[in-house]
C-alpha cells in the first residue's frame, strides 16, 4: 500500500468495520483445523457444562486477570490476594504465568486463540529453542508481561511452575486451541472443560457454528473476539456470577508505548510502512483517567464488542483495570480497591 | 519511439502491448494487500447476538430465546 493517504487514525477505523472478515482470514481456517483435529481428544475431558453444575470460587463475584500492559504498572495481583478475596477468580491463558509466580492458582483459565505456536507459550512450550526465537520476536518486543522479554528463562519458569501447579487447574479449553496447547494442557493434567467458540450466528442453520456443534455437541460460547473478553463471558454466562470484575484488560496502550512495542506493529508495518503507522493507530481519551491511550484495529474492535456485550449482560462489570480504553455505560470503570471494599 | 525502432529478429511467440499482465500484477497486488490486512485480524470470532448454545439446547432456533 504506497502512498497512504488517510490521517492519523482513519485507516484504523475503517480497518476496525472489516474486522470480522479480517480476524477470519487470520484465524478462520487454523481454528477450524483444529476444531477437527482435537475431535478425537474431546473424551479426555468434560464439556464446559460440568463446570456450570459445579462452578468455582464462593458467591457471586468472579475477577478476570488479563495480562495487558496496566498489570506492571499497577500490580493488581498483590491487592488482590491482601483483600482475601473468595470469589473466582479467573486467568487469560496469556495471565497465568502473571497469575502463578505471585503465588495465585486460578480458579479457571481460559483458551481460545487457534495461533499453532504461539499461544503454548502462556503454558510453557517445551520444544522452544533459541532458532524459534530468532524468527520470531513477538514476545520480546510487547509492552506487557516484562518477564516475556527474557524468553527463554521465562519459559523454563513457566514449564516448572505449570507442571508444578498445573495437575486440576480447570482450563475451559476451546476446540479451537491449537495442538501444541492442547497436548501441553494433557501433559500438565490440567481438568479440561472442551467448548466451542462462536464462529458465526448459530441460528443459521447452514453456519459454521451449527455445523461444528452438530459435529461434537459441545456447547458454543460468545468468546467477544479475545481471551479476556471470553473470562468475562464464562464468569458470568457460564459460572453465573453476577458482578464481575476486570483486571489488565487494557485493549490499548499507554501514550509513551513506541509503536514497535505493539501486538500488531509487524503486520501494520508490512502493510502501511514506517511513514504511515499513524493512520493504523487510534488515540483515545480516558475521561475517567484523563489520559490519552492508543489502539490498533483488534483491540478497538474488542472494546466496542465487549461494550455491546455489556449491554446486555445479566451481570454488573467493574473496570479495575485502572488504565486503557474500555469505559462506557455498561462498564462501571473504578479503582480495584474500591470493588474489593464490595466484595464479601 | 516505435516509428524509429525497426528490430533486427522475430520473436519466437507473439509479444502483446502487456495489458494482460497488468491484470495479473493487480490482481496479485489486491491479493497481498489482502493478506497483510488479514494479519491485522483478531483472536476469534465476535458474534453480535448471543452469549452461550449450550449442548442440551434445542438445534431448531424458532421459539428459542436468548440465552
Amino acid at each position: 500500500m504506497v502512498g497512504v493517504p488517510e490521517r492519523a487514525g482513519e485507516l484504523g477505523w475503517k480497518l476496525v468495520a472489516d474486522m470480522e472478515r479480517m480476524t477470519w482470514g487470520r484465524s478462520g481456517r487454523d481454528a477450524l483445523a483444529n476444531v477437527e483435529r482435537n475431535h478425537p481428544l474431546l473424551t479426555r475431558g468434560r464439556s464446559l457444562t460440568a463446570l456450570r453444575a459445579d462452578p468455582p470460587g464462593e458467591g457471586g463475584d468472579a475477577i478476570v486477570i488479563a495480562a495487558g500492559p496496566s498489570i506492571k504498572r499497577h500490580d493488581p495481583i498483590a491487592r488482590i490476594k491482601r483483600s482475601g478475596f473468595r470469589g473466582a477468580i479467573i486467568a487469560t491463558d496469556s495471565a497465568l504465568f502473571y497469575c502463578l509466580r505471585n503465588g495465585v492458582v486460578p480458579d479457571l483459565v481460559v483458551t481460545v486463540d487457534p495461533h499453532h505456536e504461539r499461544i503454548v507459550r502462556w503454558f510453557g512450550d517445551p520444544s522452544l529453542s533459541l532458532a524459534r526465537l530468532e524468527e520470531d520476536d513477538y514476545f520480546r518486543r510487547q509492552d506487557m508481561d516484562a518477564d516475556f522479554a527474557r524468553e527463554l528463562e521465562t519459559n523454563r519458569r513457566i514449564l516448572e511452575l505449570l507442571d508444578r501447579h498445573g495437575r486440576g487447574l480447570r482450563l475451559a479449553l476451546a476446540t479451537s486451541a491449537s495442538a501444541a496447547v492442547v497436548e501441553r494442557a494433557f501433559a500438565v493434567g490440567m481438568d479440561v472443560y472442551w467448548w466451542n467458540p462462536m464462529f458465526d450466528d448459530p441460528d443459521v442453520e447452514d453456519g459454521v457454528t451449527r455445523a461444528v456443534r452438530r459435529r461434537n455437541g459441545l456447547p458454543c460460547v460468545n468468546a467477544g473476539g479475545n481471551v479476556g473478553a471470553a473470562c468475562w463471558m464464562m464468569a458470568h454466562a457460564v459460572l453465573g456470577k453476577r458482578r464481575v470484575a476486570l483486571v489488565g484488560v487494557d485493549f490499548s496502550y499507554y501514550a509513551d508505548t513506541p509503536y514497535r512495542n505493539t501486538q500488531y506493529y509487524a503486520e501494520a508495518l508490512a502493510l502501511v510502512g514506517p511513514d504511515a503507522l499513524d493512520s493504523v493507530y487510534m488515540r483515545v481519551h480516558n475521561p475517567h483517567l484523563d489520559r490519552w491511550f492508543f489502539t490498533d484495529p483488534a483491540y478497538m474492535s474488542y472494546r466496542q464488542a465487549f461494550l455491546e456485550m455489556a449491554a446486555e449482560a445479566d451481570c454488573e462489570t467493574f473496570n479495575c483495570t485502572e488504565g486503557g480504553i474500555l469505559f462506557g455505560d455498561a462498564v462501571r470503570f473504578t479503582s480495584l480497591d474500591a470493588f474489593l471494599e464490595t466484595t464479601g | 519511439m516505435v516509428d524509429f525502432l525497426k528490430g533486427n529478429f522475430t520473436p519466437k511467440r507473439p509479444v502483446t502491448d502487456g495489458d494482460g499482465d497488468g491484470d495479473a500484477r493487480a490482481e496479485l497486488e489486491a491479493r497481498f494487500e489482502r493478506q497483510a490486512l488479514d494479519r491485522l485480524g483478531g483472536s476469534i470470532a465476535y458474534v453480535a447476538k448471543r452469549k452461550v448454545l449450550w449442548d442440551d439446547e434445542p438445534t431448531d432456533p424458532v421459539g428459542r430465546g436468548k440465552t
